[in-house]
């Protein structure tokens, strides 16, 4: 029972454990089930979501604004981080605006994106976009600028141009550093989605943790939580598998 | 043939070289010995172009394609496999993608990695990237091969392996070669003509040294040859000289 499959058995075995005594706990009447709902409570709360179905337009939701917002972070991200790493006056301009953003919690613009957006998808897709971009522009335009400056003149030496350069060099690196920050990527735009949805909103898991906390339904709170928790672990492993895959070479 | 004239250079306003000429003829090989910082990887980088020099000629009789160059570090792309590196100047060449990689292997078969080509470079030893960077360069075919302190990574073993199957290539094809190195003995062993550089800035071409083993050479051989150790102790004694009173 040694190493890392020893270690993930003990670490399901604490947990269970942990669960355990949390049952035992709120069935013995030790725990106010108004604060702290017992395990079973939290799972009823979660199997009721889907089987009522109401779940379903509420994840769509919050699927749709951190997706949406992921996409197009990335994609301006991108774009905004090339070209700053090709045209020194777009780096001028826009890295003051980038360093700013990144230095204060990007969601207090989520009230704002309200104001300007509405309450509808919008809004949201704007909080996990702004979170996305500037991560995204910063990982760009630094892992150009970073690019191995030996490894562009071998494949000058060896009679390369521009074109060669940026297929062989620049792409594979700046994919590289995208693919390591694509994990943090896709937490930020839950969080952003989620945190959109908490500020205002008719429909989505952050709506439905403040329709929680409103009503005090702990239970449902929890279940909420959980259900995030998971769907963040899946994407986690599917991005961690395309890491594995498209950057093999990496080990 | 290539011929390095009353060659100057600086890097900005600090002067580098002062006074460097050499030549390299056509199939031999000739090497460039002196402290570090001297300027000897600068006189590589003025003669491929990356560096313009401030007074000087460089003559050579090779078409800028026919000139090779391998950098002291391996320089190998790290997210193409070992036959994918080399067959990248191939394609760049011009080669249809598919012969470039049969090229590749070949290539690689001949610097002693058949079955390696699928391999990333991280999947690969020292001494073995050193020989895809080394194929990398030989399948262009090369008529000049330029080589910057190529071998210092390795250790002794590898390192006299490398050189020897290097050495036989060169023999074989007929590349002229100029070699920079701070080893005196690998210099010598490798070479028909070594020169030496002062020590910088301002550094000059103080000396040339006429090595007159016999060719094919094997490179362990040639240090017990009986002319060899004479004219170590030449060399070391000129070089020594040159180096005196900069550390102390």
């Amino acid at each position: 029972m040694n190493g890392a499959g020893g270690a993930w058995l003990r670490q399901l075995a604490g947990l269970a454990v942990l669960l355990a005594v949390w049952e035992l706990a709120a069935r013995l009447g030790l725990l106010n089930p108004l604060y702290a709902p017992a395990p079973s409570a939290i799972g009823l709360a979660l199997v009721q979501l889907f089987a009522g179905g109401t779940i379903w337009p509420h994840l769509a939701a919050t699927f749709a604004a951190a997706l949406g917002g992921l996409a197009l972070g990335l994609a301006i991200g991108t774009a905004l981080g090339v070209a700053a790493a090709l045209v020194p006056i777009v780096a001028e301009l826009l890295e003051p605006v980038m360093i700013l953003l990144n230095a204060v919690p990007r969601v207090v613009l989520a009230p704002l994106f309200v104001i300007w957006l509405g309450i509808g998808l919008a809004s949201k897709m704007a909080v996990a976009f702004i979170l996305v971009a500037v991560l995204i522009f910063f990982t760009v335009y630094t892992g150009i600028r970073q690019v191995d400056r030996r490894l562009i003149e071998r494949v000058v030496t060896l009679g390369g141009g521009r074109r060669a350069l940026l297929q062989e060099v620049y792409l594979p690196s700046v994919l590289a550093w995208l693919l390591g920050n694509l994990k943090v990527a896709v937490g930020f735009a839950f969080t952003g989605a989620v945190v959109g949805e908490f500020v205002a909103a008719s429909r989505g898991l952050g709506y439905l943790l403040s329709f929680a906390q409103s009503t005090f339904n702990a239970a449902l709170m929890l279940a909420l939580v959980v259900l995030i928790m998971g769907f963040v672990l899946l994407i986690f492993a599917l991005t961690g598998a395309l890491e594995r895959r498209l950057l093999r070479w990496r080990g | 043939m290539l011929r390095v004239v009353e060659l100057a250079l600086s890097y900005g306003a600090t002067p580098v070289l002062e006074d460097a000429s050499l030549t390299v003829p056509d199939a031999r090989v000739v090497s460039l010995v002196g402290p570090s910082g001297a300027g000897k990887s600068t006189l590589l980088r003025a003669i491929i172009g990356l560096q313009a020099p401030s007074r000087g000629r460089i003559e050579t009789s090779y078409a800028k394609r026919e000139i090779g160059i391998l950098f002291q570090d391996d320089a190998l792309l790290p997210w193409r496999r070992a036959a994918e590196n080399v067959a990248l100047g191939l394609k760049l060449a011009g080669r249809e993608r598919r012969q470039a990689l049969i090229e590749a292997e070949a290539w690689l078969e001949r610097l002693g990695l058949s079955g390696l080509g699928r391999r990333y470079p991280r999947e690969l030893s020292g001494g073995q990237r050193k020989r895809v960077a080394l194929a990398q360069v030989l399948a262009l075919r090369p008529r000049l091969l330029l080589m910057d302190e190529p071998f210092a990574a390795l250790d002794a073993i590898v390192r006299a392996r490398v050189s020897q199957d290097l050495l036989r290539l060169v023999e074989e094809e007929g590349i002229s070669v100029l070699l920079v190195t701070h080893d005196l003995e690998e210099a010598l062993a490798l070479s028909d003509t070594v020169y030496l550089l002062s020590r910088g800035p301002r550094a000059r071409v103080t000396g040339e040294y006429a090595v007159t083993m016999p060719r094919p050479r094997d490179v362990m051989a040639a240090r017990t040859h009986p002319s060899f150790a004479p004219l170590l102790g030449q060399v070391w004694r000129d070089l020594s000289r040159e180096v005196a009173g900069a550390a102390a």
